[in-house]
């Protein structure tokens, strides 16, 4: 069977079939209908702006009217709990400041108590310039005797030392130096 | 050519508000319009319903029509979506109540197999049963008997496209067709 064999059978089949009923297009409700269709267009937008509106507005107030009060007493019960982490916190600060002031205070005292170690004894000291002079003296003394002869004023050398420093090793010493100078002088 | 420069002066003249042009649409072209959803509804005989349609939304679509195509062609693509809707909404209605309708349609065509004696009625369910992608290029080219250039154009698809579709619906219906062919 070809394509024009088809298409004769087809019209045929067509021409004898009830014809499409005489149309009446009514233009008045076709008028209506689309000045609707017009409307629903211009107006569903802002029905659903609307209803959105609504809505947002509606869970808005549930939100507010039923959360309150847990909200209240988990934000209460947050605070509290800020309250005591913030005690405890300071308490803990207290003691590092605490620990830290001791720490320092003890570092101090030992830095001064180095200091004090390294300072001399001072009447050591005093002790070992006393003997040094008085060794002077008693040196100086024997040189004048000894070397320059001079006789009176070693033994004023070593009567200053008998007399400044009694106590003295050098008194000893010029004392012994005296008593030889009068042996010698006799 | 006359008719096409009358046809976009009437689009004018309705763009600018008068709505006499549109009534001259409807006169010119309502008779051909309805013949066209006759078939691609498979020949209900009453198509005012979706004829009204068509030109409720030929009415409502008309100031944005550019003129591209003639103005027979675009109604012809609006009388396509009007009749595929249709269908679709026939076709949902009846899926709801599918099994007794199956009963119903199994027991009436096994009736007509026998009873009918009308070959080109055999002709016409035969062609209201091809799918649409089959059903409407058949219907434009060969009933409406419209170029292969408006064709394609109405249903959106290429040359080649449509003579494929056009080739598989007539091996379809010398198919479906064989018994009364062979007769």
């Amino acid at each position: 069977m070809t394509e024009d064999e088809i298409k004769i059978l087809l019209q045929q089949a067509d021409k004898t079939a009830a014809g499409a009923a005489p149309v009446r297009v009514n233009l008045s409700a076709i008028r209506r209908r689309a000045g609707r269709k017009n409307m629903i267009t211009l107006v569903a937008p802002l029905a659903a702006a609307a209803v959105l509106m609504v809505a947002l507005s509606i869970s808005a107030l549930m939100f507010r009217t039923t959360e309150p009060t847990q909200e209240q007493e988990k934000i209460a019960l947050l605070e509290t709990r800020i309250k005591q982490l913030q005690a405890r916190t300071d308490a803990a600060l207290g003691l590092i400041q605490e620990v830290l002031d001791e720490e320092r205070r003890r570092s101090r005292l030992d830095e001064l108590q180095a200091q004090l170690a390294s300072i001399p004894d001072p009447l050591e000291e005093i002790r070992e310039q006393v003997d040094k002079t008085a060794f002077i003296l008693v040196y100086q003394a024997d040189r004048l005797y000894n070397e320059l002869n001079q006789t009176d004023s070693a033994v004023e050398n070593y009567n200053r030392v008998i007399k400044l420093f009694p106590e003295n090793r050098w008194a000893k010493v010029a004392r012994q130096r005296l008593s030889e100078i009068e042996n010698r002088k006799i | 050519m006359a008719e096409i420069i009358d046809d976009e002066f009437l689009v004018e003249q309705f763009s600018r508000g008068d709505e006499t042009a549109f009534e001259r649409i409807v006169e010119r072209y309502s008779a051909e319009v309805a013949a066209l959803a006759n078939r691609l509804l498979g020949w209900p005989g009453e198509v005012e319903d979706v004829t009204q349609d068509i030109f409720l939304a030929a009415f409502l679509g008309l100031k944005k029509f550019r003129c591209d195509c003639s103005l027979r062609t675009w109604l012809f693509t609006i009388t396509i979506n009007k009749c595929r809707t249709n269908r679709y909404k026939r076709w949902l209605r009846l899926r709801r109540f599918s099994q007794e309708i199956d009963k119903v349609s199994f027991s009436s065509a096994c009736e007509e197999k026998y009873v009918d004696a009308d070959e080109f009625k055999h002709v016409r369910r035969a062609v209201a049963a091809l799918p649409a992608k089959y059903r409407e290029p058949v219907v434009l080219r060969y009933l409406q008997e419209l170029g292969t250039d408006e064709t394609s154009r109405i249903l959106g698809i290429s040359k080649n496209t449509l003579n494929v579709r056009l080739s598989r619906a007539r091996k379809r219906l010398r198919e479906d067709l064989a018994e009364l062919i062979e007769s």
